[in-house]
């Protein structure tokens, strides 16, 4: 009979201890950084973002929060308006007074890297799943990216043993006549080479390359961003305006892929596996085929 | 040109326009404080801590907005008085600050350290806002250095070849500034797209003494040259006649808008049109009298820089648009309006 008010007692304790750690994490977010707000969402934590900056765009939902503006521009009182308990972004926030300013006022910053490499992700995804609350659901989202990018690269590797890695471009603008083009050490080369393909570029960064440059480089496929392939019409307007682009080999063989802009910039997002998927299949054909052997 | 307005009248109204500016850049801002507690706010600033008041307004009102008001005031001021200098100079009413390189000089720095900072040398982050303010500053200096140089001939400073040496650094640093923009990756080309629209964010009393020292000076300074600027009007040989020492003030006015552009530049980046519209329309107000336009314009441009900067804040709050937008989307066509009514 005595059990009792110790059962209860110990039961009000756990709820309380339980209540008190809810407490202690941040509830008002504000995300300033893309892929950063995309795995927030991912994991639950969508009804705690009172704010997103100017890069966030995926998902639709958070484009209608309250705009910070540009991750290196924010602004002490603006931000300080939407009360939030965390600011959270990557290492280019800042500009950095305006960040001591928002400690000084009590903000928590917490800065994640913005690096597109594996390890810099899992410690991302594994802060994020702590402040959050949330550690399981960041553990499992974290096995099931790498198992799929594993997969894929498995699939990938079958694959080339028959078909030669496709050599692609990746072109950022093709306003005039000399196209920004991906070279070394840009998201987009890694992006090409996750997805099997070479990436021709061989300068450093994102760099204007000179239309006759381009042609010789004789890319298999060209990938452009979202942006410029607004549909049929969009294209037959690009190829109009761009007849170097027109002439190339890429676009006569019908070559030619889209990806989100946004994949490109704040470091390695959710959606990131479907759009390697998404180009390694156009790369590779019978991928398809490979998918029940990969997966054995 | 008459005046039309008696400075009698004039001053005693762009001191209030200027009270009023600064109080509005203290009382407004994206959060909304009750006036009471800005003013609380304000008086426990002054160390008599009579009131209490909430942490958080305290803050905002005395580390985020007065740093930002003041170095607004300084800005403001500087850049207006340094266009009266250089328009008094160069005998021409178009001139800017920019005309003797000191902003591309300063550009050409901030974008060496912009660039080089993400690609050949790491600094603590806390350092980068000051490093690049010194290279800032430095590359004004340096190219101002430059124009004057090859301005001189025989001992004497030729206005005209100093424009054109103007003109000329001007586009070299371009083309370096272009070769930058060129190696910078993604994100550092944004950074250096934000510098050149200028802000006043992020303002902090550390970063502001430098300006102050330099501020005080152009204040204290410039006005002084007043009789010098008004013999120059008439011609080089009427003030040597007149008993002024030519070269000397041009060396003076030139190095003090040096200093005084490059350290606002450094503060702030860079913000358009204030040195070019403010003494325009104030020579319209007072008429050309260096006595009467040089103080005028310090008032009016440290006035104008603020209220363009509450409009930078609230516009599009929470986020903030680089000041040096708006103090374009209103200056330019103000100075077509001056254009089209002064033909007829």
């Amino acid at each position: 009979m005595r059990l009792e008010p110790i059962l209860a007692g110990l039961c009000t304790g756990l709820l309380l201890s339980t209540a008190s750690l809810a407490d202690e994490l941040p509830q008002r977010w504000i995300s300033a950084g893309g892929a950063a707000t995309e795995w927030i969402v991912e994991l639950g934590g969508q009804d705690r973002l009172v704010g997103v900056d100017t890069t966030s765009q995926h998902p639709e939902t958070v484009t209608a929060l309250p705009s910070v503006g540009y991750q290196r521009q924010l602004s002490a009182e603006g931000v300080l308006t939407l009360a939030p308990d965390l600011l959270l972004g990557t290492e280019e926030m800042g500009p950095p007074p305006v960040l001591i300013q928002l400690e000084k006022a009590g903000v928590r910053i917490e800065r994640l890297s913005a690096s597109s490499e594996l390890n810099a992700l899992e410690d991302n995804l594994l802060r994020l799943g702590a402040l959050l609350g949330e550690p399981e659901r960041a553990q499992l989202a974290l096995e099931d990216f790498h198992r799929q990018l594993n997969d894929l690269q498995r699939q990938i590797k079958l694959a080339s043993k028959t078909d030669q890695p496709p050599g692609v471009l990746l072109l950022l603008g093709v306003g005039g006549n000399s196209p920004l083009v991906a070279g070394r050490n840009t998201m987009a080369d890694w992006l090409l080479r996750q997805a099997g393909a070479r990436n021709l570029a061989e300068h450093e960064g994102y760099k204007n390359l000179a239309a006759e440059a381009m042609l010789a480089l004789d890319a298999d496929w060209l990938v452009l961003t979202d942006r410029q392939l607004r549909g049929v019409e969009g294209q037959q307007a690009l190829m109009a305006q761009n007849p170097s682009l027109a002439a190339s080999r890429a676009v006569r063989e019908g070559h030619l892929l889209s990806i989100d802009p946004t994949l490109l910039v704040g470091g390695l997002g959710p959606g990131l596996p479907d759009a390697l998927r998404q180009l390694s299949h156009a790369f590779y054909p019978r991928l398809q085929e490979h998918r029940a052997e990969a997966s054995q | 040109m008459n005046p039309v307005l008696n400075w009698r009248v004039l001053y005693p109204l762009l001191a209030a326009l200027l009270l009023l500016a600064v109080w509005l850049s203290l009382a407004l801002g994206p959060v909304s404080l009750p006036l009471a507690d800005t003013l609380r706010a304000l008086l426990n600033i002054t160390g008599l801590n009579l009131t209490e008041v909430q942490a958080q307004t305290e803050l905002i009102v005395s580390q985020i907005r007065l740093p930002r008001t003041l170095l607004g005031l300084m800005v403001g001021a500087v850049l207006a008085l340094t266009g009266v200098a250089m328009q008094g100079l160069f005998r021409n009413p178009l001139a800017d600050p920019g005309l003797i390189g000191v902003s591309s000089g300063a550009a050409l720095g901030a974008s060496l350290v912009i660039v080089g900072l993400s690609r050949w040398i790491t600094l603590p982050v806390v350092l980068e806002p000051y490093v690049l303010s010194a290279a800032a500053f430095a590359g004004g200096l340096l190219v101002t250095a430059l124009v004057y140089r090859l301005g001189r001939r025989d001992g004497q400073t030729q206005v005209a070849t100093m424009l054109l040496a103007g003109i000329a650094l001007t586009a070299l640093s371009g083309a370096i500034i272009g070769l930058f923009t060129y190696l910078a990756d993604d994100s550092t080309l944004r950074a250096l797209t934000f510098w050149n629209l200028g802000s006043l964010n992020g303002a902090s009393y550390s970063r502001l003494w430098p300006l102050l020292v330099v501020a005080l000076g152009v204040v204290y300074w410039l006005p002084r040259r007043a009789d010098a600027l008004n013999a120059m009007l008439l011609g080089e040989s009427e003030a040597r006649h007149l008993g002024f020492d030519v070269e000397r003030v041009k060396r003076e006015l030139i190095l003090c808008t040096a200093l005084g552009v490059g350290a606002a530049v450094a503060a702030a980046g860079m913000i358009g049109f204030v040195g070019l519209v403010v003494p325009h329309l104030m020579r319209l107000l007072v008429g050309p009298d260096h006595r009467l336009l040089l103080p005028a314009s310090a008032l009016a441009g440290g006035a104008l820089l603020l209220l363009a900067d509450l409009a930078a804040r609230l516009i599009v709050a929470p986020a903030e648009m680089p000041i040096g937008i708006v103090t374009a989307l209103i200056g330019a066509p103000f100075f077509i309006y001056l254009l089209i009514r002064s033909r007829g």
